[in-house]
């Protein structure tokens, strides 16, 4: 079983690395197939693992110690529960979807190898973070994912709003990774290891300790630092604003790493570290504050994006802030669970988007779209199932775990559950909104794609392209789709569609099938930890608990459900019955609109105290730091210092005998005159 | 008188006897077909070498054996040390046939002096005695003298040679007095009863330290630690390159073997002095080393000014043994075994990086000169990657074997409550990875000046890549070596 | 003060003055011989220390042969002193003074009562007792194997002397076919390739030079 665990994340590496460095002598089809067939493998023997996870051998133990440095053991292992297999089976699958995905969505780009060599690493890197049973190794796969999405993003980098974007994404990482790095610093300082169970084990006495410095309680100022790291990767305020400007990058990526997975992985790590987040109530309600702010308020920026991709990201951006107030909540396994169907469903809807993009000529405003529905069945069809499972429709699968995330809320009593109740049910009324209006402007309502202006935007985006396409030559069958802008829209190849079909599948169905076990049973086991006396809030659930089907009844007599219904219906007035209002609402709402319009002024406040408060701080630090310290006593002192060094090694180093036996007895001089009184 | 001898026990030194039998054959056999079958000694010699990893693999058993009126050992330690000497002899071999033979220096004279200064370098490595640790330096020592004199219608290596000669004969002399001093004090030449009388106490410790500045005197020139460091530079620059990549390799194995011995097994009860000492050497050779290697321009020289740096580390190691007078056996080993591990990665680094020099030399050209690695890339990718390899891994870049050896020996110095050096030890090696970096950056951004095709032998080249991929590989896979090193340690001291 | 003592004290002070000399002399010549003059010295010193066999190989070995083919070497060599003296002194002082703080360190430090010579008292001896056969018991059977190493460093001696002396004359004018046979173009020939000037070039250049 060892090996096959270790297979699973090799599988994609070796892929990868043929891809990457072979990948002008295996070609384009051999790199897709040797990167798919990699993940391939790695998803069927996820399942063999599943299979074996199920029938109760869990495993944690470390494949190869890497290092041992006195005290601290620096290991690759394995701790193989069920919610890592959980994770695997879902990395993998989605993975493998995109692979397939990528083969007609980039069938036209120069980089293909390189996307797929990316890609394969990406899923590499993933696996590696949630296999892992130590933190070293999750910081390596934390860091790992946040490479391979930092050269997604900027993968079309002759675009200068890709390196704007993959930079803004490192730059507002680097200070999640920096609370992140604290937390698990605080963790070897105090528990002396990185080992997950050895730490768990010793969760007691980290309780007990008050932090030093602070002189809060350590637990909390380690799971604040832990939630830092997470807020980063996850995109909650404020530390979002990278992920909308992701979408820079291409939408298998969008779809794959900034929808599914790798955003997903602050959730995971802090459900992964419940047993310490379940010690702190302070840092709970934390997590609980800052996903309620990003649930709501994300979504309301959904409503005014004209660009397919962003919408969709606000989306995600707004289902992340769902899934942390579960957490907050100590809900783990809910978020987990909305973790998971949100990865289909949101999968789906941005490869849904991809392909849209792809029948429209690589346009990508939704103003310009209209009555796809006819042009594009398979997407169409797709696209609304993965809506209605987004907005909750009952016996979907978004349903259910949004529905329990809301009734995890309601039942907790952690303070800030009152505002984080009101914001999960508010959010599901914006969600249903945003998303239909999308909807029904893209695939209902007049055909627009004939009014789109040329936008400087994707114009300078496809002569990048086609410079790169022209200059490789290879691209001449599947260019045509670029060079007629404005023709009918057309559906896309089966490589596409199959995954759209493969993912609906699972974003209609998994949540009915799985809810019981999961939220209910004892799905998780050992994985998740939660305190029942003090956070009551799935024992309260699980009372009221009377199966899926017949949760989805109730479902339709409840609240949100009205919210959904009316948001849809409100987005169906607004943009196909009376398309003029929402313009009028513009004009009287303008301030809001201006607003929203600046995404609440994060990214001028960023850029307006961070980076010119970074400016005005390096310049300062130019001035004083490198002309006077680095370029003065540094550089130019280590360049002096080297000279002198220089001229009096030259001295010395005179080719002369005598001089250098001289040197030698006085060095022995030295040391005796050293030494001559410790005698 | 007579009938209380017995014949001492000639196992545990098979290779030293093997070595030297086959020497003489070499010898014979040179003198015979010589002049007609130029290959023959260096085959013989390969051979020999082979012979000796394979009866010391043999007679390997862990155990620590003594002979020769325990004059000799053989532990585990030595039969380690001594398959890297091997090994590392064996490479020189390789890289430097084609460059001896454009040059007509390929004579059996030289595959002979290899040959002794490989049996010198078996003999310190083994030795357990202050009479044989000497005999072992000056073995190796001539050796070397005359090689390094052997390209004798060049003026520029006679000279190195006489300088190496005068000033290792005065190293000598150093280390002899410092041995005799403490003979004086101790009343033994064997390092045990050194030990031993030292645990005892009944020797003065004004004179023991006083021997003992002489000692660490002579075990600095040979290590090459400032001030004692001179000779390196001089001596690797005008010594054929061949020879260069001799001096630079297998010798610093039966150095480390040498400091350990005298001043680990004989010497323990001075740590504190010795320990002392050696820090204050290893911060001036790090910092000298580092700095004055920017300043060259032949790359043969900036490796001399890398190995005095590198050394320096290396000691570093060696000094953090024990820590405020407590004798701890784990901290020891960990430490020793550091320096160990630094060594042999340095060993293996060292032989890339001087074989890079010989691939690029070619008859009638040496190609010393930073400038020769211009373009590499251009002319030979895959070489400019084990270039790149070896020297980030020089530089301590993690990943590569370099980093972890440098790692390791910070790592001990800092738990021996050595941080303010550790700390200076990086500043210098940032301030080093500079020179490094120049080499990688002439091979990959700067046009070639050099167009010739590269025409090494095919055995040299498949070495050389093997030797760049170990660097990589070991780098990936730091524990194996490590462990094997601590391993070593634990069953030898 | 018995006789060894004062002889002791005699061949001290002899043999210092004469080493003294060897590197103050002008004259090589003298140098050396005043070196045969230590060298007497020092064997009547090992002499005085009951080493006999040690102080008679001394003056049999250094003196009556090293020293003699020192000093034909001398005498043949055309050294020419001063030349080798400059500088000799203006590195005086510094040399003098940490050569001579050494001294006193090391004299301090050597000055008998750190020893503990009272621990190794001499071995009173019968007066027939043979130090020859008693180093030789020891050479061969303890230091057996030092004693093989000396000789293998001998060999060493040899090998690198014959090396690096024996040469093949020069001035012979014998050919050797092998070697001319053994010729590649490449060791005689390198062709480069050079941008060949270009003609408007050397019209300006032909012109610069018609104006000057």
């Amino acid at each position: 079983m060892k090996t096959l665990y270790l297979l699973i994340p090799l599988a994609p590496l070796f892929g990868a690395i043929l891809a990457g460095l072979f990948g002008k002598f295996i070609g384009r089809a051999g790199s897709h197939v040797v990167t798919v067939l990699g993940v391939a493998i790695s998803f069927v023997l996820s399942v063999i693992v599943w299979k074996d996870v199920q029938a109760g051998h869990t495993f944690n133990g470390s494949v190869y110690t890497w290092l041992e440095t006195g005290g601290l053991t620096l290991e690759v292992g394995f701790l193989i529960d069920r919610l890592t297999v959980m994770m695997m089976l879902v990395v993998t699958f989605v993975s493998l979807m995109v692979h397939i995905y990528t083969i007609g969505y980039m069938a036209d780009d120069p980089g293909y190898q390189r996307f797929f060599s990316y890609i394969s690493l990406f899923t590499f890197s993933m696996l590696m973070l949630v296999m892992s049973n130590n933190f070293v190794q999750l910081f390596f796969g934390w860091e790992a994912v946040g490479l391979v999405s930092y050269l997604l993003i900027g993968f079309w980098y002759t675009r200068p709003t890709a390196i704007y974007a993959n930079l803004k994404a490192f730059l507002v990482n680097r200070v999640g990774d920096f609370g992140f790095l604290l937390g698990i610093g605080l963790i070897a300082a105090y528990a002396g290891s990185l080992d997950y169970a050895t730490v768990f084990a010793k969760r007691n006495e980290l309780a007990a300790i008050t932090e030093t410095v602070t002189g809060w309680p350590l637990i909390t100022a380690i799971c604040i630092c832990l939630f830092i790291g997470a807020m980063g990767k996850s995109a909650q305020v404020p530390l979002h604003v990278w992920l909308p400007d992701s979408m820079e990058g291409p939408t298998p990526i969008s779809a794959l790493i900034h929808a599914a997975t790798m955003v997903t992985a602050g959730i995971f790590m802090v459900t992964r570290m419940s047993p310490l987040f379940e010690l702190s109530d302070t840092a709970l309600s934390f997590v609980l504050v800052i996903g309620s702010i990003t649930a709501l308020f994300m979504g309301f920026l959904g409503i005014i994006q004209n660009d397919i991709k962003r919408v969709v990201a606000y989306s995600t951006l707004s289902q992340l802030g769902y899934m942390t107030v579960a957490l907050g909540v100590s809900a783990y396994s809910v978020a987990v669970f909305h973790l998971m169907t949100h990865a289909f469903f949101k999968a789906l809807l941005f490869l849904g988007a991809g392909s849209v993009i792809m029948g429209c000529h690589h346009n990508q405003d939704i103003r310009y779209m209209g009555g796809l529905k006819k042009y594009m069945p398979i997407t169409w069809i797709t696209s609304l199932l993965g809506s209605l499972a987004l907005i909750g429709f009952p016996f979907l699968s978004g349903f259910y775990s949004k529905d329990s995330i809301i009734e995890a809320v309601h039942a907790s009593h952690i303070a800030g559950s009152g505002f984080a109740y009101f914001a999960v049910v508010a959010g599901v009324f914006i969600t249903a909104f945003y998303s239909f209006r999308m909807y029904f402007l893209v695939f209902h309502g007049n055909e627009r794609y004939d009014q789109a202006p040329p936008d400087p935007h994707h114009a300078a985006h496809d002569d990048a392209h086609h410079a790169d396409a022209h200059d490789t030559s290879h691209a001449k069958g599947h260019d045509d789709h670029h060079e007629d802008h404005g023709g009918k829209p057309h559906e896309s190849p089966w490589v596409v569609t199959l995954p759209l079909v493969l993912l609906a599948i699972p974003s209609v169905l998994i949540g009915f099938f799985t809810i019981t076990p999961m939220l209910f049973g004892d799905w998780f086991g050992g994985a998740v930890v939660i305190d029942a006396v003090k956070h009551p809030a799935m024992a309260h659930m699980a009372k009221d608990f009377h199966g899926a089907s017949a949760m989805a009844i109730h479902g339709m007599m409840t609240l949100p459900f009205f919210l959904a219904i009316s948001g849809v219906a409100l987005s169906w007035f607004f943009y196909i019955k009376r398309p003029d209002i929402p313009a009028a609402i513009l004009k009287a709402a303008k301030p809001i609109h201006t607003l929203l319009e600046n995404k609440y002024y994060f990214d001028k406040f960023n850029e307006v105290v961070f980076a010119a408060g970074a400016r005005v701080i390096g310049h300062g630090l130019w001035k004083v730091g490198d002309q006077v310290l680095i370029d003065g006593v540094m550089v130019n002192g280590t360049a002096r210092a080297v000279g002198w060094v220089a001229s009096v090694v030259r001295l010395f180093q005179s080719g002369r005998v005598f001089q250098y036996a001289f040197g030698m007895i006085f060095g022995v001089f030295a040391l005796l005159t050293l030494w001559f009184n410790r005698a | 008188m007579l009938n209380n001898f017995v014949m001492p026990d000639l196992y545990p030194a098979a290779p030293e006897i093997f070595l030297l039998c086959m020497s003489f054959l070499v010898l014979f056999v040179d003198l015979i077909f010589g002049a007609t079958h130029r290959g023959l000694a260096a085959l013989l010699t390969v051979v020999t070498l082979l012979g000796c990893a394979a009866i010391t693999i043999v007679t390997a058993d862990g155990h620590t054996a003594l002979t020769f009126s325990n004059m000799f050992v053989d532990d585990l330690l030595a039969d380690f040390l001594k398959l890297v000497t091997y090994l590392a002899v064996i490479v020189v071999l390789v890289y430097s046939r084609q460059y001896l033979a454009d040059r007509g220096l390929d004579r059996g004279e030289f595959y002979l002096l290899v040959l002794y200064a490989t049996l010198g370098m078996m003999v310190m490595i083994s030795a357990a005695n202050f009479v044989t640790i000497y005999l072992g330096l000056e073995l190796l020592s001539l050796s070397l003298y005359a090689l390094v004199a052997i390209d004798r219608n060049a003026s520029r290596a006679t000279e190195a040679a006489m300088k190496y000669f005068v000033l290792g004969a005065m190293a000598s002399g150093l280390l002899l007095y410092g041995m005799s001093m403490i003979y004086g004090a101790t009343g033994s030449l064997e390092i045990g009863g050194v030990a031993q009388a030292m645990h005892h106490g009944q020797s003065d410790k004004t004179i023991l330290v006083f021997g003992l500045v002489f000692l660490v005197a002579g075990v600095a020139f040979k290590l090459g630690l400032v001030p004692f460091h001179m000779w390196i530079p001089d001596v690797y620059h005008g010594a054929p390159t061949a020879v260069t990549l001799l001096i630079g390799s297998a010798p610093k194995l039966a150095a480390f073997a040498m400091t350990l011995r005298l001043l680990v097994y004989g010497l323990f009860g001075l740590a504190d002095d010795w320990q002392k000492m050696l820090l204050l050497m290893a911060v001036l050779s790090i910092g000298l080393g580092n700095l004055a290697a920017i300043a060259q321009t032949n790359i043969k020289r900036m490796l001399a000014y890398s190995t005095i740096s590198h050394m320096g580390f290396m000691i570093l190691g060696l000094m953090s043994g024990v820590v405020g007078g407590v004798v701890d056996p784990f901290t020891a080993v960990n430490a020793y075994s550091s320096a160990l591990y630094y060594t042999v990665a340095y060993v293996l680094m060292s032989l890339g990086a001087f074989g890079m020099v010989l691939l690029l030399s070619r008859a009638g050209y040496e190609a010393e000169n930073l400038d020769d690695f211009r373009g590499l890339n251009q002319r030979s990718p895959w070489f400019a990657a084990v270039m790149l390899v070896i020297m980030f891994s020089m530089a301590g870049i993690p990943f590569f074997v370099g980093f972890f050896a440098k790692f390791a020996v910070l790592l001990a110095a800092i738990k021996a409550g050595y941080t303010v050096v550790a700390v200076v030890a990086v500043m210098f090696s940032l301030v080093g990875a500079f020179y490094y970096l120049r080499v990688v950056k002439l091979m990959y951004f700067d046009a070639p000046v050099d167009s010739a095709p590269i025409t090494a032998p095919m055995d040299m080249r498949i070495l050389l890549s093997i030797n760049g991929v170990a660097v990589a590989a070991f780098g990936l896979f730091p524990d194996a070596l490590m462990s094997l090193c601590t391993t070593t340690l634990l069953r030898s001291l | 003060m018995e006789l060894k003592t004062i002889l002791f004290y005699l061949f001290a002070v002899i043999m210092v003055f004469a080493a003294l000399r060897v590197v103050t002399a002008r004259n090589p010549v003298h140098a050396v011989l005043f070196l045969v003059l230590a060298f007497f010295n020092a064997a009547g010193l090992w002499m005085l220390l009951q080493a006999e066999f040690l102080s008679i190989m001394l003056v049999m070995v250094y003196v009556g042969a090293v020293m003699v083919l020192f000093l034909f070497v001398v005498m043949m060599l055309d050294i020419n002193i001063e030349q080798m003296r400059k500088g000799f002194w203006t590195h005086l002082p510094l040399g003098a003074g940490v050569g001579l703080l050494m001294v006193a360190e090391m004299a301090v430090v050597l000055s008998g009562r750190y020893f503990g010579l009272q621990n190794f008292p001499p071995q009173n001896l019968p007066a027939n007792h043979s130090n020859t056969k008693e180093l030789a018991r020891v050479m061969f059977t303890d230091y057996v194997y030092p004693f093989e190493l000396a000789s293998v460093i001998l060999l060493v001696a040899v090998i690198a002397a014959v090396m690096l002396t024996q040469r093949t004359r020069k001035d012979t004018k014998g050919m050797h076919p092998n070697d001319q046979i053994a010729v590649k173009r490449n060791d005689r020939l390198r062709i480069v390739r050079m941008v060949s000037e270009p003609p408007e070039v050397q019209a300006v250049d032909a012109k610069a030079e018609e104006k000057s």
